[in-house]
């Protein structure tokens, strides 16, 4: 059983810093795994414990500052950990960074049985990669999931919560399950677990072992280019209510 | 650019709302290329579903489309984004267009990157506006959306044809337009089997009030300034004003992610976004991923202790005050 773990490092959401010219001051902001990520570590580490022959590989596409997410997966349990990283792969939009996972799946891990991502990241929160990744490789997947209730070499059991629906699906493997609730079993890795981690060497491929070209990836390979970007400007007249608060509000809501 | 298509999704048998904002924000780029690019653009609705009853025509044209495409889901899939996505690039690749969009629930959000990667363009997640711009005599999709938490807004433009975005539901208004050409097509797809994916069991999930929130006419949102040390009491006391009153509870992501609220009430960019005519927030801070989903609002109260909240920015009417004993006080009024 080979399950892949895509996984991401996201600036720190609740502590973004601005520069003086009003752009995002990525140096200052501190950086950490993305939150759904955690639990799709938590799910493939559970699934792995219930085999005797089962392995875990952590990819992640992003900057050498990544390592540091892949050395936590590594941690945590994980058997290999990849970094996709060149200078050309950055500013990839959904579709590129998808593309650019499925060459180093296919290349570095094609016996895979089961990928495992987040539903969302933290900072882009499109939800989009993951499905575009299932797409590239061209396998099935459910999106959405709230539990992994079983998966082996062959199969894969799920529980979705989507639109009001809870729907459970069976998949043959390959296939790919994107979670959106915490494992019930958290793995938290000790000290002991990172000097163990230690030893094993983080794989690094860029664009050249994937065997794509620059113009295939990055800023110029990607569809969808920031025309410009501004931050939300507020207008209102906020008027302050200074007293009979409850009975102020309750006579604004007779009045709807 | 001559034809923008959206994809209209049917839900328990009705086109959804989220799709008619769509399409009337579709009719409203027709307008703007009309005056000020003269250029005529097409609005066509795509339907894929086992039906498609009258009254849901009927309010798709009224929205503002042009013309609806039926696509007939003969073998009953009921949305399954495999076959559903190769199904709409059949069609998309003998009507091409220059723009999709797509409302965004959470299975049409599953369903868009499949076909956008199958038709190797870009995608545009979460837009709050879509306006048309000229750019080397071309006329463009301006898609803008929230990134980092709602703190920066960025407007996206497509290299590539289609360009296409996603919009959640309750961006933009549903509009009555009354078009005199209303045309109707039915698309044949070709038959694809998926074996490689079953539903076993399919269930409705009663804790989830989703279309309760959309719809809600007064919403009282509670945020972590009203979390007390028993956790759930004052939502418990929100519950029961929103009973008396008529209206429905929200709440902030902090609150869910503390387990005292299901997520289906969570408003703010990973939550819903709506427009209520009257939105009450009680000790809600105003992290911008909150105001993101209800800064739209026809009327917004804030109460919360900290005087220089970030909410107050956003809204109409401030209360500096114990968001905890405000709520008491409103039900020591009512009961």
């Amino acid at each position: 059983m080979n399950i892949v773990v895509c996984i991401k490092q996201v600036p720190d959401v609740d502590d973004i810093k601005w520069t003086n010219e009003n752009n995002l001051d990525r140096q200052g902001m501190l950086s950490k795994l993305n939150s759904a990520d955690e639990w799709a570590l938590n799910w493939a580490m559970n699934l792995k414990s219930k085999f005797k022959e089962a392995s875990v590989t952590a990819i992640s596409m992003g900057p050498n500052q990544a390592l540091d997410v892949l050395e936590y997966a590594l941690a945590k349990g994980a058997e290999r950990a990849i970094l996709l990283s060149d200078k050309s792969f950055s500013g990839s939009d959904t579709l590129i960074t998808a593309k650019i996972l499925s060459h180093g799946i296919e290349k570095y891990i094609p016996d895979y049985n089961l990928i495992i991502t987040g539903q969302k990241a933290d900072d882009g929160d499109t939800e989009q990669v993951p499905v575009s990744l299932a797409q590239y490789l061209n396998i099935p997947d459910v999106t959405h999931t709230v539990e992994i209730h079983n998966a082996d070499k062959n199969s894969a059991l799920v529980s979705q919560n989507i639109d009001s629906e809870v729907n459970m699906y069976e998949m043959t493997t390959p296939c790919l399950v994107a979670v959106k609730k915490e494992c019930p079993k958290i793995i938290t890795p000790r000290i002991n677990d990172y000097i163990r981690a230690e030893s094993t060497a983080i794989e690094v491929y860029g664009a050249n072992d994937l065997g794509l070209t620059q113009e295939q990836t990055g800023i110029i390979g990607s569809p969808t280019v920031v025309y410009r970007a501004f931050r939300p400007q507020i207008e209102k007249n906020t008027v302050e209510i200074k007293e009979n608060y409850a009975r102020n509000i309750l006579d604004m809501i007779f009045k709807v | 650019m001559n034809k923008i298509i959206v994809y209209s999704e049917i839900n328990a048998e009705k086109v959804t709302d989220a799709s008619l904002e769509l399409i009337s924000k579709a009719y409203e780029l027709k307008l703007q290329s009309n005056t000020e690019f003269q250029k005529d653009i097409l609005v066509e609705a795509v339907v894929i579903a086992v039906e498609l009853d009258e009254l849901s025509k009927q309010r798709i044209y009224k929205a503002g489309a042009d013309r609806i495409i039926f696509i007939k889901d003969t073998s009953a899939f009921c949305f399954m984004p495999t076959i559903y996505s190769k199904i709409f690039v059949d069609y998309f690749n003998q009507n091409p267009s220059d723009v999709i969009l797509f409302p965004a629930s959470e299975k049409t959000r599953t369903l868009a990157p499949r076909i956008t990667t199958l038709l190797d363009t870009g995608l545009v997640a979460d837009c709050t506006n879509l306006e048309l711009v000229l750019k080397n005599n071309d006329i463009k999709l301006a898609s803008t959306r929230p990134t980092f938490g709602g703190e920066l807004m960025a407007t996206i433009l497509s290299k590539k044809i289609p360009q296409c975005a996603t919009v959640r539901p309750g961006t933009f208004k549903i509009k009555d337009v009354n078009l005199g050409m209303k045309e109707y097509f039915e698309f044949t797809p070709s038959i694809y089997e998926e074996n490689r994916i079953k539903l076993l069991r399919s269930l409705l999930d009663n804790k989830v009030s989703t279309s309760t929130l959309q719809n809600a006419k007064i919403v009282l949102a509670g945020g972590y300034g009203i979390v007390s040390a028993n956790k759930i009491e004052y939502f418990d006391k929100l519950q029961k004003l929103a009973k008396i009153l008529n209206a429905t509870v929200a709440c902030t992501r902090k609150v869910v992610d503390y387990g005292i609220m299901p997520s289906s009430s969570q408003v703010g960019q990973t939550g819903q976004t709506i427009t209520p005519e009257l939105y009450i927030a009680f000790g809600i801070s105003g992290a911008i991923q909150h105001i993101m989903g209800m800064k739209n609002s026809k009327i917004i109260i804030a109460v919360n202790e900290d005087e220089n909240a970030d909410i107050f920015n956003y809204a109409d009417y401030k209360i500096v005050a114990d968001a905890k004993k405000v709520i008491d006080d409103m039900l020591g009024s009512v009961l």
